[in-house]
């Protein structure tokens, strides 16, 4: 463990350079960032995200980080292949995102010391570790916080569920918890939930029952006070996404060509919903959490390949034709630049294939992969050692990435937000740093 | 679990900063500081035990972040915060082949040079290489660092332990006294780390040892000397306001400790309930549904002065208690359908059910949960075994249900806020491998669990107290015996103190998991009396339900004033609390007269009765259930607000019912009522209340403009909906 960071606050380092210049806080520091008028700044403001989260903990060694020459027990049952980066190798798991690793970047060094599910997504997804004094708001969340809200999209979506033990928003307010569409987008009727009247019913109605419940409110209100003023925020919300036809159709894969729908994986989960994410963003919503459950293979590591003979829909070719084809399409549509698309998971495995052929989990190392968004086209950041078993350059902690983040979201990392008891919280640690090799 | 669970950090985050300022101040420090305390030290020998761990600690080396973790830190590993100090000392003196020491020249010891930074350190400098701790770990080195100490340290004196500011920006000294097997004593308040724990209400100033109240309120400050842990209690009055000589309402012991807080924090108490809100209240508590309209009009038209304990009294002997808090008892034991085993559950569930109609004490109950054996399809609290899969997750279930403790956070190291050792845990746990968990629940007279720091099976102990013979098949006796003795520490505390949140929104203690001395009651002396109070009673749920109910406390207005809006764990105002979602759902139905199937069990079946927990059901999903997987304590997985309007509003949870053929909307329309006495009849049984004067108007202005039969059936439809979908309605208030 000497790789990772000083255990103390010494380093503090909380703006980094984004194409030039400072990224600033939103919110109260949103004026002084209008004053200085910058495209480039507003590009960074107007950033948006799209999270894969492996849930479970994919393998590094089986995706990102293969070790060819690394004794069997370790290498394991699976070969790598060569990339569009000269040298740089992945395991065969990957042949789609091979061919794009000019337009992507890897950090094969990522360390935490948290190797529980929970645990771990907590620290991944929000960039602190779990303390039972706090619950902290994934990125998603904060980001819902501090960017005025536009539109009547919820600024923060989880596809198809936000898991992992984490409610979202943490501390912030209810609002900015990631609404989850639901369902399962591999089925070709796939819906959104509860977005379409109930039959009989029509907006007239709807608009009136909310009155009605708004002055039943308004009426308990009025008794106590230490009740609020806001009106029922959430109502509105669901409301007005009811009475938009343009929002809702955001939702709608249908709209997308055969073609698109295969190039994403018809039949995949992750593929549909990456695809949905890319529907999201498009129309304005910032940050999108794809979840995609399943990774803990603690037996059999060849199943993230292969299921059975022939199978094309297992884990990692699913995942592979999925982020392939989301960077790939964003960068035809021009929007790579402005998505950040990160994907990860909770930790990595253990360098050793265990007795029933799987691995365990190994936080002390592993990977995650980074495009667009301000990111490298085609860099590796950090490795990990020989074995895969702890990081040997460029050490990277969970804090390190939210910071990295949320510098290309323009999210000041040291903006403090504030939990219901109202101390100041920073966005993310002080004791991180964000990683401006990953940055171009 | 690899490491640590997170949860130090926090705190550790706090220690470091602590750490920095205080380096700085050390530099500053003046000679004659420097010399005074060195020569205080001189005059006796350096103690490994009682002078240098306090050090790690005070410097922050045996925190988690570093090498208190439980892989230890660049291959050095001092046990969290000092808990093992011979274990230290073997890491110190013996590990590296002894180069972290060097008698001959003693500063040019690892231990020295690390700290100091003389030589490359991966947590930096701690202190300066002129600095008191250097002088005193250099003497003790010099010395032939040894091992041996003429004194035992048995704990700390923690002055003042609470201390009342009377504003904000006062200030009180700290003082920590540590004392020793000889009866020796010594000012450590120097080595004392203390830590605020939330750092906007308390601010700490390290180099006099004092603390500044910084928020009106009450908080906590934690005071660490080795393995010592003492809560410091500050408390800022809430408001400036002179109170009124409030009337003495009730000589109840529990009224006379909620009023001395309030008036310590000068809160002004909100006044008490109407009898209908008395009822609904007392309805939803005792039996999870809401009043009729026929016990609501029989309630308010009693005469009886003693009519609220009455009440309590015919609740506590109705089914409906014994269903609902079955249910209560269901979801804190977690019983749940195990792999597809209705009978099971059912028998489990039936069990407690007996438990509760004979009121049987709770420390009965909890004995033969304990011991149970035999067939799980027979006996039912032998499905108590059948929760968990393994003794650790036993041993920790058993702990936070019995004793409202996380031992888990022992499995690793010892509890860093905490008396919890690992030994404690793994002990606890060896008693628990005696047991096969299965179906069938028996003896396994072979069962351990290995010891993670000796790597042997570890010795069956009860937790803080003795060791259990390893070859005494029966320790489970032993464990439930200590457990449920009436001076047992935590039994009944645990278990009022859960009470005591159902019926008044809040724990004393809150978690309601997590007992420790560094996480003190709201109301310490009221705890204490309430849980001798149960025991008194034979440890009577019944009881204890009852003497809440009738304090003036629990009949209090949830509408806060003015005066105490800023209250929100005193008890100045009741504390408005939603519906669970199971008594949510229940209510739903009653009130629509349309009842949910869930999944193959007969129509009517209420949702708390439900054997399995995660039966397919959107509503319950919606309205946000535990699934009793893990505890409830916790709300993480609960649906998004968006999510649950949208379903409210487009969904079939209300929607399906309103105007189905036989539900409530349905037969008074079909009866020819008209629409005000409709809605009157609605705010009888959704909301136990009828319509004020302001409403009544509301109403009928709306009323007047319905022209035909299906605008006034819609209008009703959409009433319905929206008094379902009211806070009143769904909120315990």
């Amino acid at each position: 463990m000497n790789q990772s960071p000083k255990c103390t606050a010494m380093a503090r380092r909380d703006f980094i350079r984004v194409g030039g210049l400072t990224a600033l806080g939103v919110g109260p520091t949103a004026k002084m960032a209008a004053q200085t008028n910058n495209q480039q700044f507003k590009a960074v403001t107007e950033r948006a995200c799209i999270l894969i989260g492996l849930a479970g903990g994919p393998s590094h060694i089986e995706t990102f980080d293969p070790k060819p020459n690394a004794p069997v027990e370790v290498r394991g049952p699976m070969a790598s292949i060569a990339t569009a980066l000269p040298g740089v190798r992945l395991c065969e798991t990957l042949p789609a995102t091979a061919k794009i690793m000019d337009r992507i970047s890897i950090v094969r060094s990522v360390t935490s010391p948290l190797g529980e599910h929970n645990f771990g997504t907590h620290y991944m997804m929000t960039g602190y570790k779990p303390t039972p004094v706090l619950e902290y708001p994934a990125f998603g969340s904060t980001l819902a916080a501090v960017r005025p809200p536009e539109g009547v999209l919820p600024q923060h979506i989880a596809v198809p569920n936000f898991v992992g033990g984490v409610s979202g928003n943490g501390y912030l307010p209810s609002r900015t918890k990631p609404f989850g569409v639901g369902g399962d987008p591999r089925r070709p009727e796939f819906k959104v939930r509860d977005l379409d009247f109930y039959q009989g019913l029509d907006l007239a109605r709807l608009g009136r029952r909310k009155q009605m419940l708004n002055a039943f409110d308004q009426f308990e209100r009025e008794q106590d006070a230490a009740s609020t003023e806001s009106k029922n925020s959430e109502l509105e919300r669901a409301f007005n996404l009811i009475a938009s036809k343009d929002a809702k159709a955001a939702f709608e894969l249908s709209a997308e060509s055969i073609e698109t729908r295969q190039r994403y994986g018809m039949g995949d989960a992750i593929g549909q919903s990456c695809l949905l994410a890319r529907r999201l963003v498009e129309n304005g919503v910032p940050f999108v959490t794809v979840n995609n459950s399943g990774w803990d293979t603690h037996q059999n590591i060849v199943q993230l390949k292969e299921r059975f003979p022939g199978d094309q829909n297992a884990k990692a070719l699913a995942f592979d034709r999925a982020f392939s084809a989301l960077v790939t399409d964003l960068d035809e549509r021009g929007m790579l630049d402005s998505t950040l698309v990160i994907a990860m998971g909770e930790f990595g495995r253990t360098p050793k294939i265990n007795v029933n052929g799987g691995r365990d989990h190994w936080p002390n190392v592993f990977s995650v992969a980074l495009a667009g968004g301000g990111i490298k086209r085609g860099y590796i950041h950090g490795s990990s050692d020989t074995l895969a078993e702890y990081p040997a350059e460029d050490a990277m902690t969970p804090a390190d990435l939210a910071t990295t983040i949320y510098s290309l979201l323009g999210v000041n990392p040291s903006h403090e937000l504030h939990p219901n008891d109202g101390r100041p919280v920073r966005v993310a640690p002080d004791t991180a740093h964000a990683i401006d090799a990953l940055i171009s | 679990m690899a490491d640590l669970p997170g949860h130090t950090t926090e705190f550790q985050n706090v220690t470091m900063r602590n750490l920095l300022s205080n380096s700085k101040v050390l530099k500053l420090a003046t000679l004659c500081l420097l010399l005074s305390s060195a020569t205080a030290i001189a005059q006796r020998d350096i103690e490994f035990h009682n002078d240098i761990v306090p050090l790690f600690t005070r410097f922050g080396c045996n925190a988690g972040a570093c090498h208190g973790a439980a892989v230890g830190r660049g291959d050095f590993k001092l046990s969290l915060f000092g808990s093992d100090p011979d274990s230290d000392y073997d890491s110190v003196v013996r590990h590296l082949r002894g180069r972290r020491i060097n008698i001959a020249t003693p500063e040019e010891s690892l231990l020295l040079l690390k700290p100091t930074e003389q030589v490359a350190h991966g947590g930096g400098t701690r202190f300066d290489i002129d600095s008191d701790p250097v002088s005193l770990i250099a003497e003790w080195i010099r010395n032939g660092a040894l091992h041996t100490t003429s004194r035992q340290f048995t704990g700390i004196l923690v002055t003042p332990t609470t201390y009342h500011a009377k504003t904000v920006g006062d200030t009180t000294a700290v003082k920590v006294t540590a004392t020793y097997s000889d009866g020796s004593k010594r000012d450590v308040t120097s080595s004392t780390v203390l830590i605020a724990e939330d750092n906007t209400g308390v601010e700490i100033h390290h180099e006099s040892a004092t603390i500044e109240a910084k928020r009106r309120g009450r908080h906590i400050v934690i005071a660490r000397y080795l393995t010592e842990v003492h809560p410091i209690e500050v408390i800022v009055p809430l408001t400036d306001a002179r109170l009124r000589r409030s009337k003495s309402i009730s000589s109840n012991f529990i009224d006379e400790q909620i009023q001395s807080r309030l008036k310590q924090l000068r809160l002004q108490a909100s006044p008490q309930i109407s009898d209908e809100l008395y009822l609904r209240r007392a309805t939803l508590d005792l039996t999870g549904r809401l009043p009729t309209a026929e016990s609501l009009s029989q309630f308010v038209a009693d005469d009886a002065t003693d009519k609220r304990a009455l009440l309590i009294q015919s609740l506590l002997e109705s089914d409906g208690y014994v269903e609902y808090w079955t249910f209560k008892l269901a979801k804190l034991l977690r019983l749940r359908t195990q792999q597809h085993d209705q009978e099971g559950a059912s028998v489990y569930n039936e069990w407690i059910s007996e438990q509760l109609r004979n009121d049987a004490g709770y420390d009965e109950i909890s004995r033969s949960l304990l011991v149970a054996e035999g067939d799980a399809h027979s006996n039912g609290p032998a499905n108590f075994w059948r929760t968990t899969r393994t003794a650790r997750d036993q041993a920790e279930l058993a702990s936070e249900i019995f004793m409202g403790s996380r031992l888990r956070c022992a499995n690793c190291h010892n509890h860093p806020l905490d008396r919890w050792t690992q030994d404690d845990y793994h002990g606890l746990a060896a008693i628990f491998a005696k047991v096969e968990q299965g179906v069938i629940v028996q003896t396994k007279p072979n069962g351990r669990v290995i010891h993670p720091k000796y790597l042997e099976p570890a010795q069956p102990k009860v937790p803080g107290a003795q060791f259990v013979d390893d070859s005494d098949s029966n320790a489970r006796m032993q464990f439930a015996q200590w457990l449920t003795d009436p001076n047992n520490p935590y039994f009944s505390k645990a278990i009022v103190n859960r009470i005591w949140k159902q019926l008044m929104g809040k724990g004393l203690v809150e978690p309601v998991d997590d007992f420790r001395s560094t996480n003190p009651a709201t109301h310490p002396v009221l705890l204490d009396l309430l849980a001798k109070d149960f025991v008194d009673s034979g440890f009577s749920i019944k009881h204890t339900i009852t003497r809440i109910t009738e304090s003036a406390a629990y009949a209090r207005s949830a509408d806060a004033i003015e005066a105490n809006k800023f209250d929100d764990k005193y008890y100045s105002h009741a504390i408005k609390m939603p519906l669970e979602a199971e008594v949510l759902a229940d209510a739903i139905a009653d009130v629509t007269g349309i009842h949910e199937q869930y999944g193959e069990q007969p129509v009517g079946t209420r949702a708390i009765s439900l054997l399995d927990p995660a039966v397919p059901s959107r509503t319950l999903q919606v309205l946000g259930r535990c699934d009793r997987s893990d505890s409830c304590e916790s709300t993480a997985d609960a649906i998004d607000g968006l999510s649950q309007k949208l379903h409210q509003f487009n969904g079939a949870m209300i929607n399906d019912r309103i105007s189905a053929p036989n539900s409530r909307l349905t037969q008074y329309i079909l009866a020819g009522k008209p629409a005000l006495e409709i809605i009157e009849a609605f705010y009888q049984v959704g909301l136990s209340r009828s319509m004020n004067d302001i409403e009544r108007s509301y109403w009928k202005k709306l009323t007047v403009d319905l022209d035909t039969k299906v605008d006034t059936e819609h209008f009703l439809e959409d009433f319905v909906w929206s008094l379902l979908s009211s806070k009143e309605f769904g909120t315990k208030h």
